[in-house]
């Protein structure tokens, strides 16, 4: 019994589905109980990885986990709500919330990012988290935004993750996007994308919200070709919707086709 | 709390799991529960691997139907490669090693050949290309079999993709017609890439099942039967395919992220509503 298996297992979970992974799993190890606990490196790394949300203790508002607002030992802390929580990988609740007032110098971009930031979401995502963090000594500022939908009674969940990266010295602005959509209804379909961001912004929160909006709508136009020529592209190029003749098979004369090779267009 | 079965899990689990790399999760859950093998095998469809027949030259596809321990029967010599050793072929019976079928009666095997060729226009006519293998089995009241169908784009081009069809279906007698039950599974994996859109993934499977009863007089029948099911539920899965991959896929990211603003959108719809409203007074 592998552990790397299982935790592939949990890595692969596709979005608002690693409660049903996991139960899988526990179904598959009976025999070995003690499996799931070992778990909680996997969780962690899925957790970080995914941006997974939650709600802080007696707050509405969704807070996002990440390796850029982790203190370690379990511990997160979040900006907008000035306050730092412990959070179980496994169940994934929050609890032990403190006070937690962020400083140093890079304080302002944050804020004034986030604000930017909000008002963007506000505009584009119906259901989206999101966090600013400083990172690397104050050196570079963390942009996190996650969108998720969850239509399990549909058979359908998706997931959109913004990652970027901010260095105020040089203006880059570098990160990823990454959209995972399952469908599973007597089936199962699966969109994975990822792009590479490299950009340049000026080193204000106003300037970083404005060209991450002008990045992720590039993206989103390519994402909708994407889906256009994959359509009239591969898909076509792969079974036509009828014969070269627009007429189904007439199957009791079908031993007769092969003598007439001209039918299909013969392209052999 | 009662635990639910393992295979069940197993299979709910594939239907989870990134559907592009079925075969080795696949590999990964038969090493977890070793008992499940045969099971899992049987049950779960994976792309179709081409071999070349050494008989003939051309190229036929493996699958659990058409295998016997580590040897795959072609349906263009009806030969197995490697050759069984001692086996006798023909007896209708599976031996220790073997997969889902045995061999098929010399009638059946007939029938087999027959729906081999009508099966391979159907491939020109339709794919312009690729691969198709139809193996047959006896049953106690009818026989069955599995049509399979796979293309490959070209690769080198800025997008790949590939299409596995498995269709299996049992041919039963029944008084005056022949009752003819169909599952068919499309495996479709696309993809694409480039500097401004990254790397674009679409790739899964679905199934459907249907039932039908027609009259089938000879052989001729049967395959013409099998024929215009096999048709029209290809035709049906590329329309649902179409839909799912190029539809719904595309409007859960539109879920996701808004093209245009939220705010206005609700201004719109507010309007609207003021619109109607006022027409109604």
């Amino acid at each position: 019994m592998s552990l790397e298996t299982i935790e592939s297992f949990v890595e692969g979970a596709p979005p608002g589905e690693l409660a049903d992974v996991v139960a899988d799993i526990k179904a598959l190890t009976v025999n070995d109980p003690g499996l799931v606990s070992k778990l909680t490196p996997a969780f962690e790394k899925y957790n970080e990885e995914q941006f997974t949300t939650v709600k802080l203790p007696g707050s509405s508002q969704q807070v996002v986990i990440s390796s850029h607002n982790s203190f370690g030992d379990g511990r997160y802390y979040d900006v907008e709500s000035s306050s730092s929580f412990a959070f179980n990988h496994a169940t994934q609740k929050a609890s032990s919330v403190q006070s937690h007032v962020l400083e140093g110098p890079q304080t302002d971009l944050v804020k004034s990012t986030l604000k930017s930031l909000s008002t963007y979401a506000r505009e584009h995502y119906a259901n989206a988290a999101y966090g600013v963090y400083p990172i690397e000594n104050d050196s570079k500022v963390a942009i996190v935004l996650v969108a998720n939908k969850y239509s399990p009674n549909n058979f359908w969940n998706g997931r959109w993750r913004s990652l970027y990266v901010f260095e105020p010295t040089s203006g880059t602005l570098e990160g990823s996007l990454k959209v995972d959509v399952h469908y599973y209804e007597d089936g199962n379909v699966r969109l994975l994308t990822n792009k590479p961001v490299s950009s340049s912004a000026g080193a204000t929160g106003v300037a970083i919200a404005k060209e991450i909006a002008a990045v992720e709508k590039k993206y989103q136009e390519e994402l909708n070709r994407g889906f256009m020529s994959l359509s009239e592209g591969a898909f076509k190029g792969l079974r036509r919707q009828l014969p070269v003749t627009r007429q189904k098979i007439e199957w009791d004369k079908v031993a007769s086709y092969r003598v007439g090779q001209d039918i299909g267009g013969a392209r052999r | 709390m009662a635990s639910a079965d393992p295979f069940d899990s197993a299979l709910d689990l594939l239907r989870r799991l990134n559907p592009k790399h079925t075969t080795a999760h696949l590999q990964s859950l038969i090493s977890l529960a070793p008992d499940l093998t045969e099971d899992l095998l049987s049950s779960v469809d994976q792309p179709l691997t081409i071999r070349r027949c050494k008989q003939t030259g051309r190229d036929y596809l493996l699958c659990d139907y058409n295998r016997d321990g580590d040897s795959y029967r072609s349906p263009w010599s009806n030969e197995f490669d490697p050759p069984l050793d001692g086996g006798q072929i023909g007896d209708g019976g599976a031996g220790d090693g073997a997969g889902a079928a045995g061999v098929p009666s010399d009638k059946v095997r007939l029938m087999e050949v027959k729906a081999n060729e009508a099966f391979d226009v159907y491939r020109e006519l339709y794919y312009e290309g690729g691969v198709s293998s139809v193996y047959f089995w006896n049953l106690d009241d009818g026989f069955a079999g599995v049509v399979l169908l796979k293309k490959e784009a070209k690769p080198g081009s800025t997008s790949e993709g590939s299409w596995d069809s498995i269709h299996v279906f049992e041919a039963l007698d029944r008084a005056r017609v022949t009752q003819y039950n169909l599952t068919s599974t499309v495996i479709l994996s696309l993809s694409t890439s480039g500097s401004g859109l990254g790397d674009m993934d679409l790739s899964g499977n679905m199934t459907r099942q249907i039932e039908q009863e027609l009259p089938a007089e000879n052989d001729e029948q049967q395959i013409a039967n099998i024929g215009k099911l096999v048709e029209d539920m290809e035709l049906k899965m590329r329309n649902l395919l179409q839909e799912v991959y190029f539809g719904k896929a595309k409007d859960v990211v539109g879920d996701l992220r808004s093209m245009g603003s939220l705010s206005e959108a609700g201004r719109d719809r507010e309007a609207q509503r003021e619109i109607i409203g006022s027409m109604r007074r």
